[in-house]
């Protein structure tokens, strides 16, 4: 058996036991704070623990299961988290091009330009949403102040569905711009200048080059920010918790909110483990379409 | 003879064993009942409040003059009650003293989590229970036990801009038609007309105004009955003052609706009176010395919406001599107009009521006496009540945004909530 392993094979083995061993007490603590709080998730999602109710937890099957996906507002919640990611994406990825597309061009003050755009991405969520939260506050706040001072009458942003929805969006559009921005423009630094040069040189105009030369060479770093901002939107929380709690009523609860409802403030925790699971399932695709658009970046 | 043989050798040792022992427990037991020596050191569960801070502020006087440490953890509101539970659950005895919304009263008494202090209570004159009103004397109590004493007094009451008021010739109002009434004309004149939240904590004000109509919100079997004719009436009632309020009032929460009251001009807000230390604070109030406070106005039946923290000795506590010796010295007779002053929402003791001076810097005082006649209406003492509570804002708010009529969000309301309450375990 020794004899069929090839030389290399059995040096990259041998060049790699030590990077393995070193990397042990990594795996250990990966495994104690992701892996087994994990599967005891999974674990109590079968049990019917109440933080309330101080009954010993007995195994009750499928049941939460069961109950989660008969309750309305997994569906109704399920539905707002997809409006939020799809209409966000919507927003975020072409702007962020655009603002990449123009730091590309290294025009005059470039540089304090991508980093005054870079501030949002560096402060707090809780902190944009309570300044984001005054600002959009229906009578004092100072945007439907701008907007009264051109004529427009005040709007309820937070009192609607539709509005909060709205308001949402663009304070995550505000903070996560920055960041499409930024590996965007990282993938056009990487795209060798000679192809734009042979190009001109074709006399292609600005728009074909972007589309036959920009946009392909990108796609790959696109995914990628669009399966990362998927899972940015399935789990979006402190933004949406301090700007809208979810309301009015349960109007822009996204699935994540739930779950942390039913866990502390029902203080269902094996319901809330269900939902978890659930949230994972469906999460897992994207993951695996992460893993797929990465290796077109390598 | 028999006698004799038995005080001899192995026996003598085993009666001289007993006794001492008996002895032993005796000694102890006198000890915790007389209040006697009690000291070593206690751990103090407090939730960041005004109540808390003034807590804290007694903790220097209290260690130097019975020599027992006092430790405090504070945890914010969204956890702590998750915190205590936890604690209780594993019987854990991380705390001899807790601090506690009173809506999980009824969580921790089916845990039996919590000491009762009826004892505690009956045998001391610094506490004096007789100061308090019979209403208030029952806010901690369940199944007939005193599980936690009176933190805070705060009944939903009626606040008003005595300017305003004046102005336009208006007088509090006594009958929901008036609040109306007075918040349609102070909008007429350019004002905002009143404001509650509407947002968030929209249930404070549904609940008080569907027992105020006559109705409830489950019968004594805990059949949800959200939908009667009267809470129907309380709902289209609270959607007819959000025409007369400020626009922002839909999103509400409860701090909100204040600040918007003491910072700008409205006529009138109904909020807990929990809420006066803010009106105290001159960086909020923008209209210091023109508030003026009422009882809520009447519907068909007389009834107080009562709110405010209770605080406890856990079950679990390994030292609650000594956690009683502490709230009897911060919560006691002694300490109640030091207390109040530092900064706390008032507790109801009649002596403080009553107490002319502290009634001219605290006007609101003369609202926590509630009379005998009006029935009081605590948080549904209930352990599926969070549950229960943001299916009726989700309900509710369907109404207040237009997207549904009272009647059909109350229907859907109703058959909601039959699978939470049958969760309610039975006692």
């Amino acid at each position: 058996m020794i004899a069929k392993v090839s030389r290399p094979n059995l040096l990259r083995r041998k060049n790699l036991r030590p990077v393995a061993q070193l990397t042990i007490p990594t795996w250990i603590f990966l495994a104690l704070v992701v892996l087994i709080p994990f599967f005891y998730g999974v674990y109590i999602s079968f049990l019917n623990i109440n933080l309330a109710s101080f009954l010993p937890p007995s195994f009750v099957g499928f049941d939460n299961y069961q109950t989660v996906l008969a309750a309305s507002e997994t569906w109704s919640t399920l539905r707002i988290t997809l409006i939020i990611t799809f209409i966000g994406l919507l927003t975020q990825i072409p702007i962020g091009i655009l603002l990449a597309l123009v730091l590309h061009e290294n025009l005059r003050g470039t540089k304090i330009f991508r980093s005054i755009l870079i501030t949002p991405m560096l402060l707090t969520p809780v902190a944009v949403g309570l300044t984001y939260r005054f600002m959009f506050d229906t009578d004092l706040g100072v945007i439907n102040w701008a907007l009264g001072s051109i004529g427009i009458e005040k709007v309820n942003w937070l009192g609607s569905q539709t509005s909060a929805l709205f308001a949402i969006i663009i304070v995550d559009s505000w903070q996560s711009i920055p960041f499409v921005m930024l590996l965007v423009l990282a993938a056009l630094t990487a795209i060798s200048p000679s192809l734009y040069e042979a190009a001109r040189v074709d006399g292609a105009s600005a728009s074909q080059i972007f589309r036959r030369i920009t946009l392909p060479l990108i796609t790959p770093t696109l995914l990628v920010i669009t399966m990362i901002k998927i899972m940015d939107f399935l789990k979006l929380f402190d933004t949406l918790f301090i700007l809208t709690r979810g309301g009015p009523g349960n109007a822009t609860t996204t699935l994540g909110l739930w779950t942390y409802k039913t866990g502390f403030v029902f203080l269902e925790f094996s319901r809330a483990a269900a939902l978890g699971v659930i949230i994972t399932i469906i999460t897992l695709p994207v993951y695996f379409l992460w893993r797929r658009a990465s290796k077109g970046v390598r | 003879m028999k006698g004799k043989h038995l005080l001899k050798g192995r026996n003598f040792k085993v009666v001289a064993l007993v006794a001492a022992a008996v002895l032993t427990l005796s000694a102890c037991s006198s000890d915790s009942e007389s209040g006697g020596e009690v000291g070593g050191e206690i751990n103090v569960f407090l939730i960041p409040s005004p109540s808390s801070t003034s807590i804290q502020s007694f903790i220097p006087e209290f260690e130097a003059e019975t020599g027992i440490k006092v430790n405090v953890s504070e945890t914010p509101y969204g956890e702590a009650h998750q915190k205590q539970l936890l604690s209780y659950n594993q019987k854990a005895g991380a705390y001899d003293i807790a601090q506690f919304d009173n809506t999980y009263l009824a969580p921790f008494c089916q845990a039996k989590a919590m000491l009762p202090l009826d004892s505690y209570i009956s045998g001391s004159d610094e506490y004096d229970i007789n100061d308090f009103g019979q209403g208030q004397q029952d806010y901690g109590k369940c199944k007939g036990e005193t599980l936690g004493l009176t933190l805070s007094t705060e009944p939903m009451i009626q606040w008003y801009r005595t300017d305003l008021y004046e102005k336009l010739g208006l007088t509090p109002a006594k009958t929901w038609d008036e609040y109306y009434e007075n918040a349609k004309k102070v909008q007429a004149a350019g004002f905002g007309g009143q404001i509650m939240g509407f947002g968030p904590n929209v249930s404070w004000w549904w609940m008080t105004l569907v027992w105020s109509f006559g109705g409830a919100l489950y019968d004594e079997n805990l059949n949800p009955v959200v939908n009667s004719k009267e809470a129907v009436a309380a709902t289209d009632y609270l959607k007819k003052l959000l025409e007369v309020s400020p626009k922002g009032a839909i999103t509400a929460t409860g701090d909100d609706t204040t600040s918007k009251f003491l910072g700008e001009d409205i006529g009138a807000m109904l909020n807990y009176s929990g809420y006066y230390g803010m009106a105290l604070d001159p960086s909020i109030n923008k209209n210091a010395g023109k508030i003026g406070t009422a009882p809520a106005p009447m519907g068909s039946v007389d009834t107080t919406h009562l709110a405010g923290w209770n605080i406890g000795v856990p079950a679990d506590a390994k030292n609650p001599d000594a956690a009683w010796k502490f709230l009897e010295f911060v919560l006691g007779k002694t300490n109640s107009v030091k207390y109040l002053e530092s900064g706390a929402a008032a507790i109801g003791r009649k002596s403080i009521i009553n107490n002319a001076d502290l009634v001219a810097k605290n006007p609101y005082l003369p609202q926590l006496e509630i009379p005998s006649s009006s029935r009081i209406e605590r948080y549904p003492q209930i352990a599926v009540w969070p549950e229960f509570e943001v299916a009726a804002i989700d309900a509710v708010t369907q109404v207040l945004t237009g997207k549904q009529k009272s009647q059909a969000a109350l229907d859907a309301l109703n058959e909601k909530l039959k699978p939470i309450l049958a969760k309610e375990p039975k006692s």
